[in-house]
């Protein structure tokens, strides 16, 4: 094929790709919007029900505003229409634009899981690959039960005896919050004051994470020491450190990459669950108030850019894999 | 010591040698009292069945014995040096220094997430002292890589494994071995994943590269066609015993063991005299017309997909009682042909006619209807019986599913097992308990249980034994006979061609390039490709009879008849 064929193929091919990920995207908002729509109530009854007045006068007005009173189909289409606009709305409860609203959390949110998903990533795989290497001794068994016992921890009760230990008795850290408020601190004292405060909420986050890489990585290194080319590596003379740094350690990693992009998307649900024990002020928290108001739009609003961020993520991941495995560039079986 | 009793001492010595195998193993020993030689510029073959021990031996000698399989007593001398006695460091200078070695399956041999040039570097950097500058180290891979007859040393350096063909990977593999000028290069099965014009290559290429350099090789391989070719001296192993040993052509012309005879005899070859023209009905079984096929395999997500072609215009007929064999290298299209017939690949355009209809053309239960009376048989045993089915299921599920009732099903499973030549009580097993050539016999008896008219083997005997192998072909034969069985026998061996064929399909790049009786296409083939095929078949210089096709620019390969390399 001619350079300038394969330019024009591969622009072809890059175009298509770019019209499958928009197609998603609305594929996702529309399921997004018939999920919201499924829950009982609407934000006309919250917020009538809250100024102690259910007056159908006042509800109907509320719809009208909202235009919550037209049919679903209508209403789809013009979230649809917005979304292709990249208008996400306002909100019905706070009045700003749902944009804003999501700037001024997104920051805080990303700090927690981003933070969570590296520490997790980098220690789960060293653990995981000491143990591998180790299978059979002490050191495997102790790393594989603890591994296990974090796994079976439920996120939230972790926070939560986090809390009881470093805040309540030993009072080393403090219980909850991104910041301490009222001070006037230098931008270092600054820095290092939120880092205090995301010890707690970073570490029942990852926590799981790191049990399940740690397992993966394990098992990963066990599998690969088994395979042919470590034997050709040990025929080569080759020292047991280069064998692990030359030959195992990158393979082992290729599975851990695939699971971890995928888990990288759940991460955000589960920093949902750990913002509201720790009262931290990201899109978990948001997600969950604007979810007891029914405010619509904020709901859509932050569901439609969590999905950006999977899809983004997903793209990541599938770049970072064939920077681990050349045979993925060429789609080689 | 004088220079020319240094030139003689041995490269490798393994003195009494006894491997014991972890306690539940089928026997206490691997390799028991186990003695041989290996001279400069020697190559000897250790040959034997799976499960003989050879394969253990050549770990033993570079202290790579898997954990639990240990040497019990013995010793193993290799360029003076006793690997058991050396630290760490003085073994692993040993290891890629003076004894390189090369594996079976060089795909996985090698590490797929790592350019090929960037595996021999560190072959080097391992061994030289002082460390070589880089400039030094990537001259040296060129050259290595040019040594191997590779094409194009600069491109390659910078591929990856997954990039190559099998014979060429396994080039790599060679000139990893050959990196630090080992006095001994230990070769275990090194071509027994490739195919025949590619094991001839790779078999000249290790036996130029032991001339050049004076090197010592112990090459490992079941198939006493290898040996023909390439030994100097033999060790027949059975059970972890040498049973005879002597030079390659005392061995193969006056075998003394009963065994070593039983080995030579089980090798494949063309029995002309013996092929009976089947009386061709002029109405066909089976008519393939113009079957085309082209694969896309999908490239990254911003490159277009590749194409590959596995058939371009594939005509061929079979008729009822007739064998016909399906012949090429791989990558030819022949199990592609195999699977399209079965419609377990669509083809993309052309006719199967069978019974009278268009298999192409039926649908739902007509096509159920018509697949009963084709049935296949794949290749690895171990991959094609479900391990949690009882082999009585498996063989009676089939005729269960057309209708025939539980009892009835599985009182002929019996009867086909018992036919295959296992015991009746196979019914009631799990396939873990059988051997490969076991396990094939299963497959079969499945295969037959829907009695086919056409039965498809797809490399059916490849993954066995040579002495296996013969078995499983005389149980064919005697098949075809009693059930009139139209055979379509898809092989890269021509040797099982030749045996079983009654003509003779060869496959280059999904093309059909010749066609004939057996005999036609083996004693007078037409295409310089089949000669080429034809010529790579090991040790047809011994094994052939007068009257066979003598290849086209022919070299002698033969070590036996170029006499034996005066020691």
């Amino acid at each position: 094929m001619t350079p300038l064929g394969s330019a024009a193929a591969i622009g072809l091919q890059a175009i298509s790709r770019i019209a499958q990920l928009v197609a998603v995207i609305l594929v996702i908002a529309t399921f997004n919007f018939v999920l919201v729509r499924a829950a009982p109530g609407d934000p006309a009854q919250v917020m009538a029900g809250q100024s102690g007045a259910s007056d159908p006068k006042l509800l109907d007005d509320l719809r009208k505003e909202y235009g919550l009173d037209k049919p679903y189909f209508v209403q789809l289409v013009s979230h649809l229409g917005r979304i292709v606009r990249l208008d996400l709305g306002y909100s019905y409860r706070q009045r700003r634009p749902v944009v804003d609203l999501i700037l001024e959390r997104l920051p805080a949110t990303l700090l927690l899981t981003v933070t969570a998903f590296c520490l997790a990533l980098l220690i789960g795989t060293a653990l995981g690959a000491l143990a591998g290497l180790a299978a059979g001794s002490v050191l495997d068994t102790v790393f594989t039960v603890l591994s296990l016992v974090l796994y079976a921890t439920p996120v939230f009760w972790l926070g939560l005896m986090l809390v009881l230990v470093f805040s309540v008795t030993l009072g080393w850290l403090p219980p909850f919050g991104y910041e301490t408020i009222n001070v006037q601190l230098s931008p270092i004292a600054h820095a290092l004051d939120i880092m205090k405060h995301m010890i707690m909420p970073v570490t029942s986050l990852a926590a799981i994470y790191l049990a399940i890489y740690a397992r993966l990585m394990r098992s990963s290194i066990i599998e690969v020491a088994q395979q042919d080319f470590i034997k050709t590596a040990r025929a080569k003379g080759l020292s047991g450190t280069r064998i692990v740094v030359g030959h195992m350690l990158r393979n082992a990693l290729v599975p851990v990459v695939t699971v971890a992009g995928m888990q990288a998307g759940a991460l955000v649900g589960g920093a949902v669950v750990i913002e509201t024990v720790f009262a931290w002020p990201g899109l978990g928290r948001l997600t969950f108030e604007a979810l007891l108001q029914r405010d619509y739009p904020v709901l859509l609003g932050i569901f439609l850019i969590l999905s950006i961020v999977v899809i983004v993520l997903n793209l990541l991941t599938d770049l970072v894999y064939r920077l681990i495995d050349p045979r993925m560039t060429t789609g080689a079986a | 010591m004088s220079e020319s009793v240094q030139a003689n001492a041995p490269v490798l010595a393994v003195d009494r040698l006894s491997i014991a195998l972890p306690k539940g193993g089928d026997r206490p020993l691997a390799v028991e009292n186990v003695s041989f030689e290996i001279k400069p510029n020697e190559v000897v073959c250790l040959v034997g069945e799976s499960g003989s021990g050879k394969s253990m031996i050549a770990h033993a000698v570079l202290q790579l014995l898997p954990r639990g399989v240990d040497v019990v007593s013995g010793a193993v001398t290799v360029a003076g040096q006793d690997p058991s006695k050396l630290d760490g460091r003085g073994l692993r200078n040993l290891r890629g220094g003076n004894a390189a070695m090369i594996f079976q399956e060089p795909l996985s041999s090698l590490n797929p997430l790592k350019r090929v040039g960037k595996q021999i570097e560190e072959m080097i950097l391992a061994h030289q002292r002082p460390t070589p500058s880089m400039a030094e180290v990537r001259e040296r891979v060129q050259t290595l890589l040019t040594q191997v007859g590779l094409p194009n040393p600069l491109l390659l350096e910078k591929s990856y494994p997954f990039e190559l063909s099998g014979g060429q990977r396994q080039r790599v593999m060679i000139a990893i071995a050959m990196a630090n000028r080992p006095a001994l290069l230990i070769a275990d099965e090194p071509t027994t994943a490739l195919d025949v014009t590619t094991q001839r290559q790779i078999l000249r290429l290790i036996d130029d590269l032991r001339r050049e350099r004076g090197m010592g090789v112990l090459l490992i391989t079941h198939d006493f066609g290898v040996v023909a070719d390439v030994a100097d001296r033999v060790v027949v192993l059975r059970h972890g015993k040498v049973v005879e040993q002597g030079t390659a052509s005392e061995v193969l012309r006056n075998p003394q063991a009963a065994y070593t005879r039983e080995l030579i005899d089980a090798v494949p070859k063309a029995r002309l005299a013996d092929i009976h023209d089947t009386i061709v009905r002029p109405e066909p079984l089976l008519e393939v017309v113009g079957l085309q096929k082209t694969f896309r395999v999908k490239r990254g997500w911003l490159q277009p997909p590749r194409e590959v072609v596995a058939a371009e215009g594939i005509s061929l007929t079979l008729h009822e009682g007739e064998t016909l064999a399906v012949v090429g290298e791989s990558g030819s299209g022949k199990s592609t042909l195999g699977r399209m017939i079965m419609r377990l690949t669509e083809p993309d355009a052309g006719a199967i006619r069978f019974g009278g209809a268009d298999l192409r053309l039926l649908r739902g239960e007509a096509l159920r209807q018509a697949r009963r009376r084709l049935q296949i048989v794949f290749q690895d045993p171990f991959a094609s019986l479900d391990p949690r089915q009882k082999v009585g299921d498996a063989i009676a599920r089939g005729p269960m599913a057309y209708g025939t009732s539980r009892a009835e099903a599985m009182a002929q499973a019996r009867k086909l097992l018992a036919r295959v030549g296992l015991s009746e009580t196979a019914a009631d097993r799990y396939p873990h308990e059988f051997s490969g050539g076991q396990r094939q016999r299963i497959c079969i008896a499945r295969a037959l249980a829907l009695k086919p008219r056409v039965l498809i083997a797809d490399e059916a005997v490849s993954a066995l034994d040579i002495s296996v192998q013969a078995q499983v072909l005389a149980l064919l034969a005697e098949l075809r006979q009693e059930m009139r069985l139209a055979m379509i026998f898809i092989t890269h061996d021509l040797r099982i061609a030749a045996e079983i064929a009654d003509r003779v399909i060869v496959l280059q790049k999904g093309r059909i390039v010749e066609e004939g009786t057996t005999a036609e296409v083996f004693t007078a083939p037409r295409q310089a490709y089949t000669r080429d095929l034809l010529d790579a078949i090991p040790g047809r210089d011994f094994f052939d009879q007068p009257g066979f096709a003598a290849a086209a620019g022919a070299r002698q390969t033969a070590r036996i008849d170029s006499g034996i390399d005066a020691v």
